[in-house]
């Protein structure tokens, strides 16, 4: 069994991320924890796995014990070799070119004869259902092939616990199944598995107990939080003037090894929230930097209002369309808080007083105005996801196109998301959102638009997709019934 | 898929080649074209290169736009040279004489060749390292590297640069897109702009860089690198035949250029 026993952390030696928390992990045991951003989830997990206080500095209280032996007095490399952690970005956390070196780096460095490594090397890539990856390269493979390959180059390191944290965050909804499959494979096996996870619903027909994280510490037993979104019909009614905001007629773009979107029909008109949908590497991001006139098709066109978007201007087109990427850390260029957030209307030259207003309104309703003076690479997550939507609303941008907003943001974090959307929609502009968060396509959205391989394959009301999407077999897109 | 930096596995008997002999190739053919910068030296050793692309099977074209910008700049280093060089036979004028004016920007003998040997040695640089880098399995050369003694902390650190150096790539096109998508030009306007300019797209991928490094770090000493100081290998680099012939041929060719650069061989430097 492992055990935390009253653990507390403090990076800085004040505020304490973990305030005295308790838990137990079996083996065989599939424990599921979520909680607000910030409430020190993963945290817990570096303590877990020994990385705190080993190589992360901080004032460290409390004790993990593993079976009968206190951790404290283990070797990180001692306590890696019985709890393995994989943590949330697969890209960074694999460290070779082809899979089967990934998956045997582990017991190579436990310094395990060749003949064992290459049988706990392909036992492992049958545990995660990825036996087809084994001789592929890992950087032309998919975000849910690289998920599964972290899982097994961990697993091939035989641990008896596993931490997971956001296994689901880069998974299409196949991918999520998959993971279930894989974590009760775990605990077939008698592994101890804590999965750490804001996307409830995805784990938790998987999951034997469910812990609540809030503050620091741990309660047993969750409130029955889902990410179900509450209707707010009031603020999506579409104003459906007949004008067309954007339309792109027969785009077709390729990256130099194969066709990302192909002959793609696309408009939208004010008013409209179109969830984008589809499995991952279905072409969904091109598309969206494709609507945004970041990337040029290579056939077809693409007309902003009434005018062609090659006519327009940078700025022009800036000033129309935002865009939100899908890496904080890739879209934010200023030195504070507040000088990220008006950056666009002083590139725009929109930095006029009643501009400043609102971006400054902005800033306060998202809750960053306490941090305006901060450096925003200094913010969590959550944080720098939600200065990455305020920061290209002051300027009123006729359309908003979103990659995947919603990953890694709690409950309140994707609330003040959707409400910043709609409001935006509701006020003429438009919105297109890359999203696998199906209660949020069912609940705010006007038009669900579906890919599948470079092509459109449904567009139309939610209600009328998600039907057509049961009927062509793939259920694990329809939003779940609430209980 | 963009283009990418890096490894293109295929089955050729270059890419078999142990791999520190080919970075022990590289090494010596770089000091040997720097030591001894003939143009025509040059242009047999790019040859060379440019059949190891053929033999290997390695596209050139899968870099495209990084081999047209390469291309570009050895011609600039040509025309450059050709155009301040004004001693040697004259061959011909840039602008020919036109009634009463020019003739002008005389072109050498002499200038054409100090052109040529410094942008065939450009190319050579560049293109002999394009080779290496895609013939060359980073993980075998770590473990070919572990046989010289080199500790594997060291070696791996190839590997981790070969893999990681394809996603920086990828995501300072990504910095771009946002920097234009919120309506910021990178501007040469003053010393102000330019060093906006470069904040604006340094700070994104200096800290994207920092969050990986600390992530990965995180997940190699979770795996048990570094456990003890040794570390057993699933795939070994070996050395055959071939090698060893191939390193006495480069050897051979090094001391010749060193005699070259010496002075030691007239008649031969006659022809190179």
């Amino acid at each position: 069994m492992l055990e935390g026993r009253r653990i507390s952390f403090s990076y800085d030696g004040r505020t304490r991320v973990l305030n005295s928390a308790d838990f137990r992990l079996q083996r065989g045991e599939v424990v599921l924890l979520s909680g607000p951003t910030g409430s020190g989830k993963s945290t817990l997990a570096k303590c877990i796995c020994g990385f705190i206080p080993r190589s992360i500095p901080g004032v460290f209280e409390g004790e993990i014990w593993l079976d009968s032996t206190d951790t404290q007095s283990l070797s990180l490399s001692e306590i890696s070799r019985k709890i393995a952690l994989v943590q949330q970005d697969p890209d960074s956390q694999i460290c070779t070119l082809r899979t089967s070196d990934e998956v045997a780096f582990g017991p190579e460095n436990f310094l395990a004869p060749p003949e064992e490594i290459q049988s706990v090397l392909d036992s492992s890539l049958t545990s995660v259902g990825a036996d087809y990856l084994a001789d592929r390269p890992t950087y032309s493979i998919s975000g849910g092939e690289k998920q599964r390959v972290t899982i097994a180059a961990v697993l091939s390191c035989q641990p008896d616990f596993m931490i997971l944290d956001e296994p689901s965050a880069n998974l299409d909804p196949s991918g999520i199944l998959l993971l279930r499959r894989i974590l009760l494979e775990l605990k077939e096996k008698g592994i101890g598995v804590l999965c750490i996870e804001h996307n409830l619903d995805a784990i938790r027909p998987a999951a034997d107990r469910i812990l609540w994280m809030e503050e620091g510490r741990i309660h047993a037993d969750s409130p029955s939080k889902s990410n179900q979104t509450s209707r707010m019909q009031d603020l999506t009614q579409p104003r459906l003037d007949g004008r067309t905001l954007l339309m792109a007629s027969q785009m077709t773009f390729s990256y130099t090894t194969h066709t990302a979107v192909e002959n793609v029909n696309f408009s939208v008109k004010p008013g409209e929230v179109v969830a984008l949908m589809g499995d991952n590497g279905s072409g969904k991001t091109t598309l969206l930097l494709l609507l945004a006139g970041l990337l040029k098709p290579q056939r077809g066109a693409i007309q902003i209002g009434d005018v062609l978007a090659g006519s327009l201007s940078k700025s022009e087109k800036a000033r129309r369309v935002s865009v939100v990427f899908q890496n904080p850390n890739h879209q934010i260029f200023e030195r504070t808080v507040l000088r990220e957030q008006n950056l666009t209307l002083e590139a725009l030259e929109m930095d006029d007083a009643e501009h400043l207003e609102k971006s400054a309104s902005l800033l306060l309703k998202a809750g960053l105005e306490v941090f305006e003076k901060k450096n925003p690479f200094s913010l969590s997550h959550g944080q720098k996801r939600r200065l990455n939507v305020t920061s290209v609303l002051a300027h009123q941008p006729d359309l908003l196109l979103l990659d995947e907003p919603f990953i890694g943001q709690d409950s309140e974090g994707r609330q003040f998301m959707i409400e910043e959307i709609l409001q935006r929609v509701s006020a003429g502009s438009a919105a297109v959102v890359v999203t696998h968060d199906s209660s949020f396509a069912v609940t705010c959205c006007t038009r669900i638009v579906f890919m599948q391989e470079g092509s459109i394959l449904l567009d139309g009301v939610p209600e009328v997709v998600f039907r057509q999407l049961g009927n062509i077999g793939k259920s694990e897109y329809l939003p779940e019934v609430s209980e | 898929m963009k283009d990418r930096l890096g490894y293109v596995r295929r089955d050729s008997w270059i890419h078999r080649l142990n791999p520190t002999l080919k970075l022990a190739m590289l090494v010596l053919l770089l000091t040997s074209i720097l030591i001894y910068p003939s143009w025509r030296f040059s242009i047999l050793l790019l040859a060379l290169v440019l059949m190891g692309f053929r033999l290997a099977g390695v596209s050139l074209k899968l870099t495209r736009s990084r081999t047209k910008f390469v291309l570009f700049f050895s011609l600039l280093l040509l025309m450059f040279q050709v155009i301040i060089t004004v001693n040697g036979v004259v061959l011909s004028y840039l602008i020919p004489p036109l009634g009463g004016f020019g003739p002008y920007f005389p072109v050498t003998d002499y200038g054409l060749q100090r052109g040529l040997a410094i942008s065939t040695r450009f190319l050579f640089i560049v293109l002999s390292s394009m080779l290496f880098v895609s013939v060359t399995d980073p993980t075998l050369l770590s473990h070919s590297l572990t046989q010289l003694r080199i500790p594997y902390r060291y070696a791996f650190a190839l590997v981790i640069a070969l893999r990681f150096l394809p996603l920086f790539d990828s995501e300072s096109e990504t910095v771009r897109l946002a920097q234009k998508s919120r309506g910021i030009a990178p501007s040469v306007r003053g010393f102000r702009k330019i060093l906006r300019s470069i904040q604006y797209t340094f700070f994104p991928l200096l800290i994207s860089a920092l969050s990986r490094v600390d992530s990965l770090s995180i997940s190699m000493d979770g795996r048990g690198f570094g456990y003890t100081s040794e570390r057993t290998y699933l795939r070994r680099s070996e050395w055959r035949a071939l090698d060893s012939l191939f390193l006495l041929l480069i050897l051979f060719l090094f001391m010749t250029t060193i005699l070259l650069s010496l002075g030691f061989l007239p008649e031969l430097a006659r022809f190179l």
